[in-house]
């Protein structure tokens, strides 16, 4: 067996050696032609702007292409007036699908969407998924494996692919959008974004003026885990959640 | 590095012909993502915007390859930033290495697999076997074609040749399960079963869709929810990539993510992207704490170094040209005998592996060309395989790779067309001998077998004329020149 290369051992000879198949001998020094690439913090935000006013002059045609694409991708879709009817609404699918063990993760929603209230009042005790100081990370993925739902909030949901972006971080946790075989996200009006294009030129002012304390990790989740891999037969709910539901304030 | 079994591949593919099961299989799946595919884009674009993605797409993909070694070394200063490692191998050997050498550090028993076509070409689930570390493949697909010992049969649909009944005594085999006729059934098999590895296992393997120059972020395309159980279960996350999946700004991703799950399964996106750049912060509740990535050259530079090749290396590895090639479609993946099969297999597999070994790959294709329609990064893939097979006929320094007869052909050929004098002393010689096999006007049989006996076989050869038309033009024709009915002679 070849020896070990430590962590960047090898990097200058791998590099040159690509260099030198490109027929090249100098390094490159200014940064290549690339439009996406040379947009600077300041025009980038101009740019972040000008999405921002579109997303909002055209809210409400927005939000009903949103729940148009999630039926289309097997979201089932709710929309609620306001924040009462969505912890209701929770409440109702939580009772509909006989759940036992609800986890739901700790953002700002839930200040405005008091669930908690809600499914206690149809029987259902909510936890919520964090380490905290006492748990341990086996604690915690344990009670995310028993949990038979998760509810959770999102970053931003893009109506073009029927994708809600999650952020895992603090309150945040990774497995409780995954773990549970059914999961439900709340949605405000302020989150939904037209288009992919949105929500990257956002992510990437966003990461421009972080300065240091950068996002490693968020998902989209676009629909139901699924599979075709036995006979090419589509089949929900392999490793996440089978059943998806979307509930839209507005 | 995985074996290369690409020379057997015209046994192989007749095997594969004559396996009926085999043959509905096919027909099945490809019907299916060709029709998807062809109705997602109908539905979201049209053939103009989507002609104009793939040209952007082939654009920047291609500029990415001209400037690969400074985005390497974006990538890596990116990654670093985020507290994640990174790694160059040259070859499968120091790739596992590298693995290995992780997984030891830490005292790794078991070890999860989110789908990695790198980790299919480094074999690495054998090098961790044999250290006594359980690899778990999570892939649904990948996990049977584990069970059941074999390499992926399709890019994306790796166990699409075996039907339910052998997946069920797969499981009962392996997972003692009840045997079942359920499709259902059998994915909660699968699931339960693996999620007892994702809590026991304290390493993650993925592999990578893309990788984000400048904010160091890979992404994962999957459906299953395994790749976000990958990179959120264990407390190690090792990406292995090749080096030629980076593209540049984080906003070229709307682009490619509108691509990628069209061509490949015909879905507008898949169920799950994964966004990863580095290791958990310590703030957050759960994640990996530590992020390493893993570049693999394993033969790629003989692609990045020959400029007509170079553009292979766009690839994004959907699978399109598999599901719309009509020799995939006849003889499956594992004629093609190695990692990647289909049209984009027979183009990077002599190069990155053995020219030799598998110089019958670029001959497996009728160059009909739609590989190169439904590309989405417009790999002009007839043109690489003519290439090769042009490599393949000059053969490489040292070793001859047309055969003594093709040799003594040619030679003789070149000979010929050299003079006038020549070629007819020969093509009279070619005249005089066939002549003497003809019968009633006809050749029934050449017998130089196996020369030439292959052209008589199956049809007839009309024998050729007495006189040739040079000596017929000497000894009569050229008297009637000028006259307008010269031709009447005869």
């Amino acid at each position: 067996m070849a020896p070990t290369p430590e962590e960047h051992s090898n990097k200058d000879a791998f590099i040159l050696r690509v260099r030198k198949a490109l027929g090249r001998t100098e390094p490159i020094v200014h940064m290549p032609d690339h439009p996406s690439l040379k947009s600077n913090a300041v025009r980038q935000q101009e740019k972040v702007r000008t999405v921002i006013a579109r997303n909002e002059a055209r809210r409400s045609q927005t939000l009903d292409r949103l729940a148009k694409t999630a039926a289309a991708a097997s979201w089932n879709v709710r929309r609620a007036g306001d924040a009462e009817e969505a912890a209701s609404i929770v409440a109702e699918i939580a009772q509909q699908s006989g759940v036992k063990n609800l986890v739901r993760s700790a953002e700002d929603v839930f200040k405005r969407v008091n669930i908690d209230a809600t499914l206690r009042s149809v029987g259902v005790s909510p936890a919520i998924l964090a380490s905290g100081r006492t748990r341990s990370r086996g604690a915690l993925r344990d009670m995310a494996f028993r949990a038979d739902m998760g509810v959770t909030g999102v970053s931003y949901a893009i109506a073009e692919t029927a994708s809600c972006a999650v952020t895992p971080r603090r309150g945040v946790a990774r497995l409780a959008s995954l773990a549970p075989s059914s999961l439900v996200l709340l949605i405000e009006p302020e989150q939904v974004l037209e288009s992919l294009d949105d929500f990257f030129a956002i992510t990437r002012l966003n990461r421009m003026q972080a300065r240091g304390r950068t996002v490693n990790y968020f998902n989209f989740i676009s629909g139901p885990s699924r599979t075709a891999d036995i006979e090419q037969t589509l089949t929900i709910g392999v490793h996440g959640p089978g059943e998806v539901h979307m509930v839209i304030l507005g | 590095m995985a074996e290369v079994k690409s020379a057997d591949f015209k046994h192989a593919a007749g095997r594969a012909l004559r396996d009926e099961k085999l043959q509905h299989a096919l027909d099945h799946v490809m019907e299916h993502f060709v029709g998807a595919r062809a109705n997602v884009i109908e539905a979201d674009f049209g053939d103009e915007s989507w002609e104009a993605m793939r040209t952007r797409a082939a654009a920047i993909k291609q500029s990415t390859l001209e400037h690969l070694d400074y985005y390497l070394d974006m990538v890596d200063k990116s990654v670093r930033r985020n507290g994640g490692h990174v790694y160059f191998a040259d070859d499968a050997a120091q790739a596992n290495a590298i693995v290995l050498d992780i997984a030891k550090r830490n005292g790794v028993k078991t070890v999860i697999k989110s789908k990695s076509m790198v980790s299919e070409e480094m074999g690495v689930n054998h090098v961790l076997e044999r250290e006594g570390i359980e690899p778990v493949e999570t892939d649904l697909g990948e996990y049977i074609i584990q069970l059941a010992g074999e390499t992926p049969f399709h890019i994306i649909a790796p166990a699409m040749h075996k039907t339910r009944q052998e997946v069920s005594s797969l499981f009962q085999e392996w997972l003692k399960t009840a045997p079942t006729q359920d499709i259902k059934r059998l994915c909660v098999y699968a699931r339960d079963a693996l999620r007892e590895k994702f809590a026991a296992a304290d390493m993650g393997i993925s592999g990578a869709n893309f990788i984000v120059a400048e904010t160091g972020t890979v992404c994962l395309v999957t459906n299953e929810g395994n790749g976000r159980m990958t990179t959120s279960a264990p407390r190690i996350h090792v990406v292995l990539a090749g080096m030629e999946k980076i593209v540049p700004a984080i906003e070229d991703l709307a682009l490619f993510l509108r691509l990628l799950p069209r061509s490949a399964t015909g879905q507008r996106i898949t169920s799950y992207n994964t966004f990863v750049g580095g290791p958990r912060s310590p703030s957050d509740e759960d994640g990996p704490e530590e992020f390493h990535l893993v570049f693999v050259d394993n033969g790629r530079l003989n692609l990045l170094r020959d400029e007509v090749m170079r553009e292979a290396l766009r690839c994004i590895r959907c699978g399109a040209c598999l599901n719309h090639c009509p020799v995939y479609q006849k003889v499956g993946g594992h004629a093609y005998g190695w990692v990647y099969s289909g049209p984009i297999g027979a183009v990077v597999t002599p190069p990155m592996t053995n020219m030799k070994v598998a110089r019958e790959l670029p001959y497996a294709s009728t160059l009909c060309g739609k590989c190169k329609d439904v590309c989405p990064v417009k790999i002009d893939i007839p043109r690489l395989l003519l290439h090769l097979r042009h490599k393949v006929a000059e053969g490489t320094a040292g070793e001859r790779s047309a055969t003594w007869m093709e040799r003594l052909f040619v030679g003789q050929w070149h000979g010929a067309m050299r003079s006038r004098r020549a070629l007819e002393g020969k093509a009279n010689l070619g005249r005089l001998l066939t002549r003497s096999f003809a019968r009633g006007g006809k050749v029934r049989r050449l017998p130089f077998a196996p020369m030439v006996s292959g052209w008589t076989a199956s049809r007839d050869f009309p024998a050729p004329a007495q006189k040739s038309f040079a000596r017929l033009w000497r000894e009569e024709l050229s008297h009637e020149s000028g006259s307008a009915n010269g031709t009447e002679q005869r």
